[in-house]
């Protein structure tokens, strides 16, 4: 019998010395960790590669092996750590309760400490997301820029001059932002509550349709609505890429912005913005921001926890299906309360895996376009099969995924958010009385 | 790209890696130490990490692989989704791990033959699913069911909730499609629901652990779907109470579809984990699912029920919604993580003894643990006598060897009532060195000689089932 000799385990030694970093509580939550394999029923990645280095468990395993200083920061790590799409869907499922959050976000850290964060969006993160003027300035150029851009569909075109990505439908940029359509607030007599809007970027430069129907909807319902016009951007798109230090200004910005203010709630109708400021932020700035995290809502949340019947409403004749936003979902338990305002305001139709994700958010769909587009497929699949004339969800950026897999399809099916199908059944309601 | 990249040379490059590349093509032949790490573990914690790790997708690079493994004497170890719970996906020494979760495919169902022929990585509950859309059955149910994958269940030869009343995953194999230690494909069995012809090769193979060879194609037996489940819960003050109350359920000619018990530490460990109320004085728990048809049903749940109240069942409660059913099933399924609670270290046995035996099985527990040194929760399929015993320790220095003496002891206790160590998680190797109280010298002697028929070289799975001195 041949005895087989075992390879030896060395460590790089052209990139010695990695450094691990952070505090230790993910430590802990690594050890947690008992690699039942659970999180493989809901990962919508490891569904489509069925890899264990796409999945928690692998990446626990990795984060292990790092702080056992068995392997050190490569490029094969990086993969595998963008490689999550961070829907914190395995944390719901996870029989040991195990955060990865915790984990991931170390792991992400870990990276862009010890390979650096590419040169874009570094400049991006620390010198363009803190300055809202020259932010604005920036995309004003872009928006006219993509006037000049050929092949357009319904709002829709090709390219945006950042992304390169060829083949996507992509909204154009508006001409005028959300911020600088809300500069004054509008005065209510009486209001029955004074909210703050969060607009985060999407909404602000691209659907500032959203942002109308938001500010619309509730002052329709005696609510007053502050736009504070020195908010910044939420932190997702520097904390997915490990940049901690951008991600903390952000949070202490917006921290003073919304801590001037004497608001009764603060909403968002963005999935993810939601989760940043009312979640992360507490993680990122201590249990100081949680009596503002306590006020922070999803619009639909908000509206089904403070206005319940919707006064005046009559449902529109169209189907409408709701997709719900992994962030809304996994990370806050919101899918009854969309629903709710929905089924107020249209003729609400469920679709099959409507809490499946449809594949967007952030640079997982510039890294991973195969992977998204499969996981968008899906979607698209499920919303076909609903009937639905429109399909609304609580997220600009699964709003921008969605309507991008229609578009490619030629579908006549219509992508929005859900607060804009209120807005309509308001604005009808109204004209009929 | 976002990234500029550096080129990087595999870590190991050695003979069969560039062999293996040809043969299959690089992009299922990983040897970065990242891939190799993240198959080096299943469901019991232990790690070993494989030198190379094969991500095949047809029989033919199943084929190509053991032929040139066998040629090099380099160990396969085979791994389904590595949520086994005896070690037998954790690659010991080394090699090539076999990753078969990519080669998932349902090959077809019959409904006129009421078979499936599937590939090994298909998760289980994905082809239950499946099955059910023509109103068929595939009732083998691991706990571990919506993620585990048949083959893996084959080779562990997987039990679960089901077992009383339609048996294990060995009850419902027709004919397995095997790759030999050398390369060479084999059929076993037939794909009808009866054959007598020559010895029965695919149950030698079923439960092998991937010791003898791997499965690439299964096929199964289904049933027609049940009409019906209904669930029910008896509370009991006295555990001897709910053991008195499962038997007499079966002595009343019900089989249950699945009949479940949780001891008095199970409970207090997922009391306030919702689903249901536990008050202070529940210290046994049934969990009792009955199918068929609506007048069956009709039939035995009164029977069922008047069962365990005769057996002092402080309460009974029938679900009456599947809101309700969910709810009760919850309490059952959280027990495994609740139990971290107690202690941050859990030995999960999954011993079986004969049904009558079961309230003598726990006392002999109970007197083991006498001094109460360390905490041990028993739950499980108490109608197939199959009992969890769960030994929870912690950190503090000395417990890790008493929970090992516990492990030790209940293995004796547990063979010298005509059990066995494993009822359904297999033996890999955190049993192997069990064997041989319940396996005489002569059939171990029998059960190697199998081995090393089908794998003279040694190199299928080593380190598993047979103790190190074998």
């Amino acid at each position: 019998m041949t005895t087989y000799e075992r390879q030896k385990f060395e460590v790089f030694s052209g990139l010695k010395g990695s450094r691990l970093l952070m505090s230790d509580d993910w430590k802990e939550e690594v050890s947690k960790c008992s690699k039942c394999g659970k999180c493989h029923t809901v990962c919508p990645v490891f569904l489509e590669t069925h890899d264990e280095s796409s999945v928690a468990r692998g990446r626990i395993s990795l984060a292990e092996a790092l702080l056992d200083q068995q392997i050190v920061y490569t490029e094969k790590l990086r993969d595998y750590v963008y490689s999550c799409k961070k829907c914190m869907r395995c944390r719901k499922v996870c029989p040991s309760d195990v955060d990865y959050e915790k984990i991931i976000s170390a792991l992400l850290h870990g990276v862009a400490e010890n390979m650096g964060i590419p040169l874009l969006p570094k400049i991006i993160f620390r010198y363009i997301l803190p300055r809202r003027i020259l932010f604005d300035i920036l995309l004003k150029v872009s928006s006219r820029v993509q006037r000049f851009m050929p092949m357009k569909k319904r709002g829709q075109m090709r390219h945006l001059p950042l992304l390169f990505m060829g083949k996507r439908w992509i909204p154009t940029l508006a001409r005028k932002s959300a911020l600088q359509k809300f500069r004054k607030t509008k005065k209510i007599k009486n209001p029955r509550m004074r909210v703050g809007f969060f607009t985060g970027c999407l909404i602000n430069y691209i659907y500032v349709d959203v942002a109308e129907a938001v500010v619309e909807v509730l002052n329709r319902m005696n609510i007053e609505v502050v736009v504070p016009q020195r908010q910044l951007c939420c932190g997702t798109p520097s904390s997915t890429m490990g940049d901690v230090k951008s991600t903390k200004r952000l949070a202490e910005e917006n921290r003073k912005v919304f801590e001037s203010l004497e608001l009764d709630a603060i909403v968002s109708a963005c999935a993810t913005c939601t989760k940043a400021i009312k979640n992360d932020y507490l993680r990122i700035l201590g249990p100081s921001w949680k009596q503002m995290s306590d006020k922070i809502y999803d619009i639909s949340e908000f509206i089904d926890t403070f206005i319940g019947d919707i006064p005046g409403v009559k449902p529109l004749e169209e189907k409408v299906t709701y997709h719900d936003p992994c962030h809304l979902l996994w990370v806050r338990n919101i899918s009854e309360e969309p629903r709710s305002v929905l089924k107020k305001s249209s003729r609400f139709v469920e679709m099959d895996m409507a809490d499946a994700c449809c594949g967007g958010g952030g640079i997982f769909t510039i890294i991973h376009y195969d992977l998204t587009l499969k996981m968008l497929e899906r979607k698209v699949n499920s919303i076909e099969k609903s009937g639905a004339a429109t399909v609304a969800t609580n997220c600009p950026g699964c709003v921008m995924q969605i309507a991008d897999g229609l578009a490619s399809r030629n579908s006549t099916i219509k992508t929005t958010h859900s607060i804009k199908i209120l807005q309509e059944a308001l604005r009808k309601s109204e004209a009929r009385t | 790209m976002l990234f500029k990249r550096k080129k990087r040379t595999a870590d190991i490059d050695r003979k069969g890696v560039s062999e293996l590349v040809r043969a299959l093509g690089k992009d299922r032949v990983l040897t970065e130490i990242e891939d190799r790490l993240c198959y080096s573990y299943d469901g019991t914690k232990q790690k070993a990490v494989p030198d190379i790790v094969i991500r095949p997708g047809t029989t033919s690079d199943v084929a190509a692989t053991l032929k040139i493994a066998n040629r090099h004497g380099i160990p396969v170890c085979s791994r389904g989704a590595g949520t086994g719970l005896s070690g037998g996906a954790v690659p010991l020494q080394g090699g090539i791990i076999l990753d078969l979760k990519g080669m998932n495919r349902i090959l077809s169902i019959c409904p006129e033959d009421f078979t499936a022929t599937v590939e090994p990585g298909v998760v289980t509950k994905y082809l239950q699913d499946e099955v059910a859309k023509y109103g068929l059955f595939y009732p083998p149910d691991p706990s571990s069911a919506a993620f585990s994958t048949v083959g893996g269940n084959v080779a562990e030869c997987a039990g679960g909730i089901t077992g009383l009343k339609y048996g294990v995953t060995r009850d419902y194999i027709l004919a397995l499609e095997i790759v030999l230690s050398d390369g060479s494909v084999i059929h076993t069995g037939r794909k009808t629901r009866r054959s007598v012809t020559g010895y029965d090769l695919t149950r030698l193979f079923v439960g092998s652990e991937g010791t003898l060879g791997i499965f690439t194609k299964i096929t199964v037996k289904l049933i027609p779907e049940p009409e019906k489940i209904e669930t029910l819960a008896a509370f009991f003050s006295e555990r001897d109470d709910a053991i008195d109350a499962a038997d007499l359920v079966i002595e009343n000619s019900i089989l249950p579809r699945t009949l479940e018990f949780m001891d008095h530490m199970s409970i207090s460990a997922v009391r306030g984990y919702g689903g249901i109320t536990l008050d202070e004085g529940v210290k046994a728990l049934l969990l009792i699912d009955i199918d068929g048809t609506g007048e069956n049903i009709k039939h035995d749940l009164p029977i069922v029920e008047s069962a365990c109240r005769k057996k002092n069942a402080l309460k009974v409660k029938v679900a009456e919604t599947g809101k309700e059913r969910n709810a009760i099933w919850s309490v059952r399924r959280s027990i495994s993580p609740a139990l971290y609670t107690i202690a941050s270290h859990k030995l999960n046995e999954d011993v079986c003894v004969p049904r009558s035996k079961i309230k003598e099985l726990l006392q002999k527990i109970d007197t083991i643990n006498e001094k109460q040194e360390i905490f041990v929760a028993n739950f499980g399929h108490i109608g197939d006598g199959n009992i969890h015993v769960n030994i929870m320790y912690s950190d503090e220095p000395g417990q890790e060897e008493i929970a090992e003496s516990v492990v030790q002891r209940v293995m004796e206790e547990v063979v010298e009532l005509g059990g066995t160590i494993s009822g359904e998680h297999g033996i890999g190797n955190r049993k192997s060195q069990f064997m041989e109280l319940e396996i005489s010298p002569q059939e171990l002697s029998i059960m190697k000689k199998f081995k090393d028929f089908f794998d003279p070289k040694g190199i299928m799975n080593p380190g598993k089932l047979f103790p190190s001195s074998l």
